[in-house]
């Protein structure tokens, strides 16, 4: 009864982290001078494990129950009803809860990672407005509110990015973030215009339907469903418009863990929920399908050849949500939703425990660092773990949701599944390669002291390793593990075959360490890869470079031609500002009073026909 | 009851213009607060009073005046006018309440300021075409002599561009109003007298061509706005917010009112390239902005961009675009008053408004944190960021207009992304960065300089947040104004190269509600 009120009330969880944002946001400095920065974090702390309860806690009403609608009314204008849809279901109180959880922890981990910070309130009011955002997207069942969410979850990303705002890499950083998502949300929004007349509807589960017997001209359907897939690929840093992502790691730390593991999940989840819409032109599915290709391998070939930890990591989400788009496209969007859980906790676990490395390390240079295992062995048996839980490696997760996406594409598309295995394997050789450079090898300067941090930091990744450790049971508790006996095994051998090759390689480089450093490969592809494909630098000659042109040029016309035609004209140069000289304060004022005594002298005999016909006594 | 709004604030002026000189300019602008609250709160009342079910014109006031000119004093307000009316109210008295306390000739100012509101007030009143010219004219001469005596450096250059121009754009409406009269024999200029007229459709189209020239000036459309940017750089905080939130919408107010309103037909014959010219507008503003290095100048472009959708909502005539625009008038009003108030105070305490020049305000403790703060909120919700008010009008003009005009509503869709690239330019320079410490002394900003962009700030989030508020008074009068175009897809009806001189068929102009007895 009580897990049914709850259940009922789910729309409460991403209310609290509002409430948080709110109270945080009273933390003006002339408050902190007076209380210290924390007790905005703590407040936040509180109400975000409060949500997380609330869901932890509405979610056994949920399980095996069919799905609730609610719906709240919003706005009614003219013929268009926007009335928010709330789907609770089990799926989406289980998206509350990974949420939740992941923001608890990562707030608390920023207790410690942000210490000697004043920014507090404004970093856990922005980590509250993306705890409510994130929530908010995985109730509304609404295409229209998704988009909502995901554009204010844009200006979250500038802001949480342009944290340390007085940084110049960190101010440009948050302006290409805030840009390229932009681009995604635009041609979203150009989708979204463009379904409602077709369907009537942007309620996901009607959508649903109507996607069933949709007659819709083929070229339209697939102009929307592209629009709607530029989207999730803005959000979700698919080529080209990863970049953001990686520029994205100029913030906070803390922020990151939740940016790398949930945040860019936001897309997936649009993508995952838009499926049915999508699979209306073949030609979007098969975009969606070498889009998430494309990504997978050159974001795990990026990400091998970073130096930066953090971009290293980052480039590997963009890849595994390739991974993603590749499973939405081939319509297999159950192993989507797995494989953005499973994801999700390994890479946050991932994060945390390199940033566990990078704050009393005072670097997040690869090769700066080295010899760690010995003095940071909790934090390099988190990072062991978070890899395996990453790579395709029973009995932890990733390898069932890459189980069940090779197993679905391998009747229609066997060279997807070759795509799977090489991304799987490059990011096994990745990880690996992570790992030996910062825990194996010789200790250099910045790795020569290094203590575990503080237990705000450390207890925190610990539980999250449990949390990754713990999935697969937890996966079987819900009955969402393959059967033993229908399972494909050649398949689920290649997997652990191709995981074990990249792990292998990875140790022989970079932990047996019996080839030397830098490894020697072409040198111009090692900058190809390590430049991003030069991406950054198209995007400027191109697109930025364009637009600044254009600008300049409009700017002059606007200036020189447009302007100076009707300068030219001579009104201006007749009665000029030079010859009309208004400085002259008695002149003014008698020119207004001329302009008055005008106006009234007019009035008064315009008026004349009143002031006739009201009869005032004197004039009878 | 309506009369209240124009001649309380015209009485005020007449109070304030002719005080002795006793009186402290921070006397005098505490007069001029308090007659502006007064006409604010009579505003509200008569919100109160309105009955927004009912489409038609409400709250009527008659009286002849001259009648052998068909001029009569005759006011009226419907959903159109009223959500304007609440816009100039409004943003008069954040005008006088942005105005520096020791300004310069207080008595004059203030009184003028009160002059242009008592005027914009009896044009949205109107309803009889000559005395909506009258006061449309009325606001001409204050403005003037605002920028002119309390303007930058470019002040005199600036107010008389903005002189020529207005005046042009009162003789082609003059010459419009005159040539809509002779043209159908109606017996008034009255609203409703036109009712029932009937003009060759090549006639209306003209006719209808030189009203939107007219008004195309002041609100203003490329290339019509060369006036604009050294006006609104030029003039000082509150004129500026007056002249972007207030005097545009009398363009675009006038437009619907007497465009849409009186020439159905036509409309529909001009509204594919209406729905063009929006999309240059809107894609013009835009880009010249991302070009500024000054950012009042910057925000004066992209108030250009912005009206461009209102235009664009106005093409489609359908009921949502329409709703929408008027929202759109509304939202831009309070968005653009808030970023020149917010500019005018980081000109105040910074002393400039160079781009290259300015650099991390946000800095908590040497910097101004409050008013970047509410910059950034200023300039999301100009860039559309949903959960403020510019969102959902931009989005109701867009929904709305798709389904007439899809290649011109996509225009405009990107317009809205060149928005966001330069206002995320404007913070980028202004608010993030470092703050150099060696010039870092700014003045304090006292929490009165900073109320009204609180104000605004809550006014813009609770119309984004509970749009009801937004389009609940304006939907059922502009539902009435697209039910009087002809029925019939716009595109279906009308081809691009349909010649404007048709065969004289004789089209009803629109019915306009007439007056109950």
């Amino acid at each position: 009864m009580m897990f049914q009120f709850l259940a009922q009330t789910a729309w409460f969880v991403p209310c609290y982290p509002l409430v948080g944002m709110l109270l945080s946001i009273a933390w003006f400095p002339s408050v902190i001078r007076r209380t210290g920065p924390r007790p905005a974090g703590y407040v936040n702390l509180i109400m975000t494990l409060v949500a997380f309860l609330h869901a932890v806690l509405a979610f056994s009403a949920t399980w095996n129950q069919p799905a609730q609608y609610q719906y709240i009314p919003w706005l009614q204008v003219a013929n268009l009803d926007l009335t928010i849809p709330l789907e609770i279901s089990a799926i989406t109180i289980g998206g509350l809860i990974l949420v939740t959880g992941i923001n608890f922890l990562a707030q608390w981990y920023a207790v410690g990672y942000l210490e000697m910070d004043w920014g507090w309130a404004r970093f856990y009011a922005l980590l509250a407005l993306f705890e409510a955002g994130m929530c908010a997207l995985i109730l509304c069942n609404s295409l229209f509110f998704s988009y909502i969410v995901l554009e204010i979850l844009t200006l979250g990303t500038y802001l949480l990015v342009g944290f340390w705002l007085n940084q110049p890499l960190v101010v440009t950083g948050a302006r290409d973030a805030f840009l390229t998502k932009r681009v995604g949300d635009l041609f979203l929004l150009m989708g979204v215009l463009a379904l409602y007349p077709l369907a009537g509807t942007w309620d996901f589960y009607e959508l649903g339907l109507w996607a069933q017997t949709a007659q819709v001209d083929p070229k339209v359907a697939t102009l929307v469903a592209l629009a709607l897939i530029a989207g999730p690929m803005g959000k979700c840093a698919q080529f080209p418009l990863h970049l953001w992502l990686d520029e994205a790691m100029e913030g906070p730390l803390p922020s990151t863990i939740l940016r790398n593991s949930v945040v860019v999940a936001t897309g997936a989840w649009v993508l995952v929920k838009l499926a049915p819409v999508l699979a209306l032109s073949p030609v979007a599915l098969t975009a969606m399908i070498a889009i998430g290709a494309v990504t997978a391998i050159g974001g795990t070939l990026i990400a091998i050849a970073q130096i930066d930890v953090k971009r290293a990591l980052s480039y590997l989400v963009s890849a595994y949500m390739g991974l993603v788009f590749i499973a939405v496209g081939a319509q297999q969007t159950e192993a989507a939703l797995l494989l953005v859980l499973t994801h999700a906790l390994a890479m946050a676990l991932l994060v945390m425990s390199t940033g566990s490395i990078v704050l009393n390390n005072i670097t997040q240079d690869l090769t700066q660092l080295g010899g760690l295992w010995s003095r940071r062995p909790i934090t390099g048996l988190s990072f062991v773990v978070g890899a395996l839980g990453l790579i395709a490696l029973p009995p932890l997760g990733s390898f069932w949701a890459m189980l069940k996406l090779a197993d679905g594409l391998w009747a229609t598309r066997p060279v997807v599944v070759a795509i799977l295995l090489v991304v799987n394997a490059l990011s096994a050789f990745g990880v690996t390669r992570v790992f030996g450079l910062i825990f194996a090898g010789k200790r250099q300067q910045m790795s020569e002291r290094s203590p575990e941090n503080l237990w705000t930091i450390t207890m925190p990744m610990m539980i999250m390793a449990g949390f990754t450790l713990h999935l697969p049971l937890i996966l079987q508790s819900l009955s969402l593990l393959p059967n033993w006996a229908i399972l494909n095994k050649d398949m689920a051998l290649l997997l652990i075959w191709s995981s074990i090759f990249g792990i292998s390689l990875g140790g022989i480089i970079y932990i047996g360490q019996a080839i030397s450093r830098p490894v020697g490969i072409w040198q111009p592809l090692r900058d190809l890869l390590a430049y991003d494909f030069y991406t950054p630098r198209i995007y400027r000659s191109t697109i930025v470079g364009s637009v600044d042109v254009v600008s300049r040029i409009v700017d002059w016309g606007d200036r020189y031609i447009v302007d100076g035609l009707v300068n030219f004209i001579g009104f201006a140069s007749i009665f000029g500002g030079e010859t009309l000289k208004y400085g002259n304060s008695g002149r003014t004022q008698f020119y207004a009073l001329t302009i008055a005594a005008g106006v009234v002298i007019i009035t008064v005999l315009m008026s004349w026909s009143i002031l006739t016909h009201l009869s005032f006594p004197i004039a009878q | 009851m309506l009369s209240v709004l124009i001649w309380l604030p015209i009485l005020g002026a007449a109070i304030i213009g002719f005080l002795p000189g006793i009186f402290s300019a921070k006397q005098v602008r505490t007069g001029a607060l308090a007659i502006t609250g007064a006409v604010l709160a009579w505003t509200i009342f008569l919100m109160t009073q309105f009955d927004p079910s009912n489409s038609g014109l409400q709250l009527q006031e008659y009286l002849p005046w001259i009648e052998t000119l068909g001029l009569n004093y005759q006011l009226g307000v419907d959903g159109l006018s009223l959500v304007l009316l609440a816009l100039n109210s409004l943003l008069t008295w954040i005008a006088v309440f942005s105005s520096k306390v020791e300004i310069e000739r207080p008595r004059l100012f203030y009184a003028l300021i009160l002059l242009i509101s008592g005027g914009v007030a009896g044009a949205f009143l109107a309803q009889n075409l000559l005395l909506f010219f009258l006061f449309y004219e009325l606001e001409l001469v204050p403005f003037y002599l605002l920028i002119s005596i309390w303007g930058g450096s470019k002040r005199g250059y600036a107010a008389t561009k903005f002189l020529i121009y207005t005046a042009t754009s009162g003789a082609l409406i003059l010459a419009g109003f005159l040539g809509l009269i002779l043209l159908t024999g109606a017996s008034s200029f009255a609203y409703e007298s036109l009712a029932g007229q009937a003009l060759p459709l090549g006639l209306q189209v003209i006719l209808l061509g030189v009203l939107l020239v007219g008004f195309g000036i002041k609100i203003p459309l490329v290339p019509l706005h060369t006036w604009l940017p050294d006006t609104y750089v030029e003039a000082s905080t509150p004129v500026a917010i007056l002249l972007g939130g207030v005097l545009a919408k009398l363009g675009t107010y006038g437009i619907f009112r007497f465009g849409l309103g009186l020439f159905p037909d036509a409309w529909r014959v001009l509204a594919p390239w209406l729905a063009i010219w929006a999309a240059v507008s809107v894609l013009y503003g835009a880009i010249a902005a991302i070009a500024q290095k000054d950012i009042k100048r910057m925000v004066a472009y992209s108030s250009i961009g912005h009206m461009g959708y209102v235009l664009l909502g106005g093409a489609a005539a359908t009921e949502l675009s329409l709703v929408g625009a008027v929202s759109q008038m509304v939202a831009h009003g309070l968005i653009l008053a808030i970023l020149f108030n917010l500019v005018g105070i980081i000109e105040a305490k910074v002393g400039t408004r160079e781009l290259d020049v300015l650099n991390g305000l946000m800095n908590p403790i040497r910097g101004l944190p409050t008013i970047s703060s509410l910059l950034v909120v200023g300039a999301m919700a100009s860039a559309g960021i949903p959960g403020m008010a510019g969102f959902i009008a931009e989005f109701l003009v867009f929904q709305g207009s798709f389904v007439a005009f899809p290649l011109q509503t996509l225009l405009c869709v990107a317009g809205t992304g060149l928005t966001a690239v330069y206002f995320v330019i404007l913070l980028n320079r202004t608010c993030f960065g470092k703050l150099d410490n060696a010039i870092a002394y700014f003045p304090k900003v006292e929490f009165s300089e900073k109320l009204p962009a609180f104000i605004l700030v809550a006014l813009i989030f609770f119309l984004g947040v509970q749009p009801t508020w937004l389009v609940r008074w304006s939907e059922p009068t502009t539902n009435a104004m697209v039910a009087a175009v002809p029925a019939g897809s716009v595109l279906g009806r009308v081809g691009g190269d349909r010649p404007i001189a048709t065969p004289p068929e004789l089209i009803p102009m629109a019915t306009i509600p007439t007056l109950e007895p």
